[in-house]
């Protein structure tokens, strides 16, 4: 496959759309990753760094 | 990624991949233990060529040990040159690689890559403080450090690949940023171990900080690129993930290892990379001084947000450097004089934290592909996830682990003889650091920004990195980490 043909591809390639199992790994990755990053900064403020 | 050098029609060599990561850790635990060697009072390493400010250039360069000064600056560049070409020429042929055309290439890689590295030295480029310019009698400088040289490498990189593309392309075989900054990240293990073993506190702090990263870079920059791609910009699932990877996770590394999970065909990663490269390199050349500019009385801040900032291993740990580098200068010019390490250490902690989990997100993503969207006899399995995790960790780890027995378990006489030891081996960390940048610059051929059709998915870097990349994780290395300093050096 050469390059010409991949930049063809990419112009020319008809939209997917997203997948209810796309949608949910989207939906959990954000929860679970601003749901930890809150716990995170509540152990972050419990527990300061020690110099 | 010496892959980007593989023409897009040939296929992804996983084992070569491993294999070029078990490399790195050969050749940076060999570099470990013949520095080592130095704590028995047998200095094995100390031809190694180091480069001094100047401004009168015989006065420059130097071995690294008194005990070789009869070589001279000249005779230890020559001996750092040719250990340097012998035992990476033995590497690649492990690798399959043509070893003569290796070895002319190296050589001519070796010598713009250090005349880049002398040239940042100068005193008008590198002299920082005022104390400094008064020993050299200049009325101005530069300021950039001595690392500035490796600015001045990149940007020879540069030249080369935009103005000079044929001989970009003769120089390719030993053009492999990956290797030469993995083996790097071995050796860092022991500096990084001298810097922890002072302050462990703080050091067992930065590790608890650095699960921060790991969700930030899988979790939350991976789900929106991923969604700007495949819903804005009308992006395939072949095309997004690696995509989606490559921006949030760790360039390179990451959208090969996600590509391949999710069956993408080869090219498709490998053509990601490339612009993975390319932003990287804009990167390099801004966050650095920016940093330096708004971040300077926050070190720590600024050298977890490289790490979280910058894609791909080589770039954002060489932007580290630089950014401890400008952020000590402009500190020591301001009367704060920072232990040398921390801001280093902790763009360096970050990253590893996130390349740690590659192996897992990219079993996740194949175990969910091969299982809901494109079912097939080819089923994700969990040994992917070991084939797929980054080695040369593990041989930071054990550096690291080793060198840090060394500094706080072992006999006084030894842990006082180790930080000469770790700032032997810190030589060819530097010189692989240099070799880096020069090989990034080399690959970054901006016309491919321009070529019809890579536009699209070059706007959706841009957008996911100057729209949210940047800023997100400058407000979460602010939160976990403003407000506390390195130590002051004694």
């Amino acid at each position: 496959m050469s390059e010409t043909d991949l930049k063809n591809e990419i112009n020319a390639a008809a939209v997917e759309p997203l997948l209810p199992i796309e949608k949910k790994l989207i939906g959990w990755s954000l929860g679970l990753g601003i749901g930890l990053l809150i716990i995170l900064i509540g152990i972050n403020h419990f527990f300061p760094i020690k110099l | 990624m010496s892959d980007l050098a593989v023409k897009v029609s040939e296929p992804i060599a996983l084992k070569a991949r491993l294999n070029e990561d078990w490399l790195a850790v050969v050749i940076g635990l060999a570099v470990f233990g013949l520095a080592l060697v130095s704590i028995s009072g047998t200095d094995l390493l100390g031809w190694a060529v180091t480069t001094s400010v100047y401004t009168d250039l015989a006065q420059a360069l130097n071995p690294f040990a008194k005990a070789y000064g009869w070589l001279g600056g000249g005779g230890a560049l020559v001996a750092t040159y040719a250990a340097l070409l012998v035992v990476l020429s033995l590497g690649v042929s492990t690798l399959g690689a043509d070893v003569r055309k290796f070895a002319i290439a190296f050589t001519a890689v070796f010598a713009i890559a250090y005349a880049s590295w002398i040239l940042g030295s100068y005193a008008y480029i590198a002299a920082v403080t005022p104390a400094e310019q008064q020993k050299f009698g200049l009325a101005w400088s530069l300021k950039l450090t001595n690392e500035g040289g490796f600015i001045v490498a990149l940007l020879s990189g540069l030249v080369i690949a935009n103005f000079f593309p044929r001989l970009a392309d003769w120089l390719k075989e030993a053009i492999r940023p990956e290797l030469y900054i993995k083996i790097a990240i071995v050796i860092l293990g022991a500096t990084v171990a001298v810097t922890a073993a002072g302050r462990l506190n703080l050091a067992s702090s930065l590790l608890l900080r650095g699960a921060a990263a790991i969700v930030e870079a899988y979790l939350i920059y991976w789900a929106v690129i991923y969604y700007i791609s495949r819903k804005w910009f009308g992006f395939s699932r072949e095309w997004s993930v690696p995509l989606a990877s490559g921006i949030s996770i760790c360039g390179v590394a990451a959208a090969i290892a996600t590509g391949g999970a999710i069956r993408a065909r080869p090219a498709v990663p490998i053509l990601v990379s490339s612009l993975v490269v390319v932003f990287a390199v804009v990167e390099v050349l801004i966050l650095p001084f920016l940093a330096q500019t708004f971040l300077w009385q926050e070190p720590l801040v600024a050298g977890a947000w490289i790490g979280l900032a910058i894609k791909t291993d080589g770039a954002a740990v060489a932007g580290g450097g630089i950014t401890e580098s400008l952020i000590m200068a402009k500190a020591a010019a301001e009367g704060i004089k920072y232990q040398p390490g921390w801001i280093l250490a902790t763009t360096t902690t970050v990253k590893i934290f996130i390349d740690i989990f590659i192996g897992v997100w990219a079993f996740i993503l194949g175990y969910i592909w091969t299982n809901h969207i494109d079912k097939g006899p080819d089923k994700a399995k969990p040994a992917e996830i070991w084939q797929r995790f980054p080695k040369f960790i593990l041989g930071f780890l054990f550096v690291f682990a080793v060198s840090l027995w060394l500094a706080v378990g072992s006999t006084p006489e030894i842990a006082k003889a180790l930080p000469a030891a770790a700032g032997e081996a810190n030589i060819f960390r530097v010189i692989f650091f240099i070799l880096t940048f020069f090989s990034i610059g080399v690959l970054s051929d901006f016309r491919k920004l321009w070529q019809q059709g890579f536009g699209k998915l070059a706007a959706v870097y841009f957008v996911s990195l100057f729209g949210f990349v940047i800023w997100v994780g400058l407000l979460i290395s602010w939160l976990f980490f403003s407000g506390f300093k390195p130590p002051l050096a004694s």
